[in-house]
């Protein structure tokens, strides 16, 4: 990854007629990274995409790619290529044709199509496949063709739309690695979108998320785990248990707050929320908190509840525990040491947290 | 009610119905007519011994080579150009219209009524008073009336384009609209015009669609008999025309039926010929 940016997205609005897709969209994204649009279905995420495709035209706002203006630059002339949702293999094409589709009638000597095309597919693992017919591939090659023919472009930016939803839970999980290992090899900028979460975290160097047509933060994944922005941000990645809090002590760095459930804990200020005033909501991760049949030792708060729902997850089990104070119950997930799962439903349990585990998500809607 | 003791009952049973069905309808008249064909007629009776004598007679007959040439180049020229003015409509619904519906709604107008009347109304704006002739007249772009606008191949080819036109339509259609917008938009992304991107994914996706619109129209054209006797005069007279006329006036069944089994390999032949062509073009595209 290089400071340059490849991609500079300046107040890019789009509207169609009275319902607005895409609002104030600015965005620089660095040469050579992985870069994922996150977002449920509808929130503009694809259609941001299909901006810097050149596939729609923004109302307001500009596209700069590598720096040069996109207005009046069409889809087709854009150093640009797309892997689409449904790949997109053109049927009449056997798998070497559909791979050399954008090299062909353009003067390039043919021993230089054919060596580009064996390089490309050995790139995604399905070298020697060229003769095989578009109709014969299974959906993962479907995938592998889509990238190929994408990448032998030597496009400046590759742009992915849901490119694994169409795949099975083995075989995504697959991909994502191979994906991510092809992007770093190769230093190109991939813009991904998705509704997944997991794939976004797994695969990218930053993630947007998106609402409603509006970007509401990019972070590291990681970052965005730990310190998300809002309530938004962080019922969407991951888990969290919210808790409506008082402020009733602050410094610099921290703030004193006081939960339903929990004495007073003193949480680190997150640098991405907004809004404050003397209640603001605080989220907890269902992995940081402990659970034990007693108060469990040197944590910061402790409380004591009863477990409702149980559930198995294989790799770590959650339990839903009703505490005083707090309307639903809450997710507390423990990992799967022992094949073991040691409460059930009824049991009198403890709860415990660390005031660093617990996330300041400012006073931008408090509530529940 | 009957029991169906096994699988092969069961079978037969349900395959009965389409069995009759072609049976009578097909394949018995198609017994029918080849018999027909060896037998000869004798004046008013029919000579019942089996011999080939029609065929030679039909095949050395320079009359029969004529029409039967002129039959599969008229219907060329009707396909050609049939398909060729349906595939941009075809394309304008399919890709354009707004309203799909209403414009399939409307292509299919011109048959709401009799195929006659149609016939008969390109007699009129075509003839030597017609309204062509007339609205000409009257701008003064010529000084009398333009006899060949009817009775000619060319009053044949305009009338059966007219009225093979939504049988063009449709098939073009359908293979339009089963294109992935995503396809195009993937040949776009890849550096292609709209032109080229038409050239190189809609046209060879539409193949099946233009094969079958062109053997709907011409398949039934070789054969027609109504449009050449009514708009063709002397020089758009077909194959079909001369059958009739054997089945008619000149009371040859015999010569009838052979010359009948005579255009279906003619037309079997070359529609053949041109299926086997125009898929493996269509392959060639890349």
């Amino acid at each position: 990854m290089s400071d340059v940016n490849i991609i500079q997205l300046v107040d890019v609005e789009k509207s169609f007629g009275s319902f607005t897709a895409v609002s104030n969209l600015s965005l620089d994204l660095k040469q050579g990274e992985f870069f994922s649009l996150l977002g449920p279905s509808g929130c503009g995420k694809t259609t941001a995409l299909r901006m810097i495709a050149g596939f729609q035209d923004p109302t307001r706002g500009r596209i700069l790619i590598d720096g040069q203006n996109m207005e009046d630059v069409p889809a087709n002339r854009r150093p640009t290529n797309m892997v689409f949702q449904s790949y997109a293999i053109f049927p009449h094409l056997n798998v070497g044709d559909n791979v050399s589709y954008g090299l062909r009638h353009r003067g390039i000597a043919r021993a230089e199509i054919d060596a580009r095309v064996s390089e490309a597919l050995a790139m995604v693992e399905l070298g020697g496949l060229q003769k095989r017919r578009a109709t014969e591939l299974s959906g993962g090659q479907r995938q592998r063709v889509a990238l190929a023919r994408a990448l032998v472009m030597r496009p400046k930016v590759l742009l992915l739309d849901e490119p694994l939803s169409a795949l099975d839970k083995k075989l995504r999980e697959q991909m994502q690695f191979e994906m991510r290992h092809l992007q770093r090899s190769l230093g190109i900028t991939f813009v991904m979108v998705t509704h997944d979460q997991y794939e976004a975290m797994t695969m990218s160097d930053r993630i947007g998320v998106m609402f409603k047509g509006r970007l509401v933060q990019v972070d590291a994944p990681a970052v965005l785990y730990a310190r998300p922005r809002n309530r938004e941000v962080a019922s969407f990645i991951g888990e969290m248990n919210f808790l409506a809090a008082e402020v009733i002590g602050e410094d610099a760095g921290t703030l004193t707050v006081k939960t339903p459930c929990f004495a007073p804990l003193k949480i680190a200020r997150n640098p991405n929320a907004v809004g404050y005033g003397n209640h603001i909501l605080t989220g907890i991760r269902p992995e940081q908190l402990a659970i034990g049949r007693a108060a469990p030792e040197g944590y910061d708060a402790t409380v004591e509840g009863q477990v409702g729902d149980v559930a198995f997850y294989g790799e770590n089990v959650h339990y839903h525990v009703r505490v005083p104070g707090v309307d639903r119950p809450m997710a507390v997930s423990v990992p799967n040491y022992f094949h073991t799962v040691d409460y059930a439903r009824g049991d009198k349990v403890w709860l415990g947290v660390q005031g660093a585990s617990v996330i300041d998500l400012g006073s931008e809607d408090t509530e529940i | 009610m009957i029991r169906l003791r096994s699988e092969t009952a069961k079978g037969v049973a349900l395959s009965a119905p389409a069995t009759l069905y072609v049976g009578f309808l097909v394949a018995a008249p198609l017994v029918i007519l080849v018999t027909y064909s060896m037998w000869t007629q004798s004046y008013v009776t029919i000579d019942k011994t089996l011999t080939l004598a029609n065929y030679r007679e039909a095949l050395t007959d320079p009359l029969v080579r004529l029409l039967m040439l002129r039959s599969i180049l008229i219907a060329a020229a009707v396909t050609v150009a049939t398909v060729a003015l349906a595939y941009p409509i075809a394309y304008f619904i399919a890709m354009k219209a707004q309203r799909k519906t209403l414009w399939l709604l409307l292509i299919t107008i011109p048959f709401w009524s009799s195929y006659l009347l149609r016939v008969f109304a390109w007699k009129l704006i075509l003839g030597f008073n017609g309204v062509m002739n007339s609205a000409l007249l009257a701008v003064g772009v010529i000084q009398e009336p333009l006899t060949f606008l009817l009775y000619n191949e060319f009053a044949v080819v305009l009338t059966l384009a007219h009225a093979w036109a939504p049988f063009a339509i449709l098939p073009i259609y359908v293979s339009l609209q089963k294109i992935d917008p995503q396809l195009l938009e993937a040949a776009t992304d890849l550096g292609n015009g709209g032109l080229e991107r038409f050239l190189r994914v809609t046209l060879p996706l539409t193949v099946p669609g233009i094969v079958a619109a062109c053997l709907i129209i011409f398949i039934p054209t070789v054969g027609d008999y109504v449009t050449p006797s009514l708009v063709g005069g002397s020089d758009g007279k077909m194959i079909a025309n001369l059958i009739q006329v054997q089945f008619g006036a000149a009371n040859n069944w015999p010569l009838g039926a052979t010359l009948s089994l005579l255009a279906m390999l003619a037309v079997g032949f070359a529609a053949i010929v041109f299926v086997l062509s125009a898929t493996g073009l269509g392959r060639r595209i890349r």
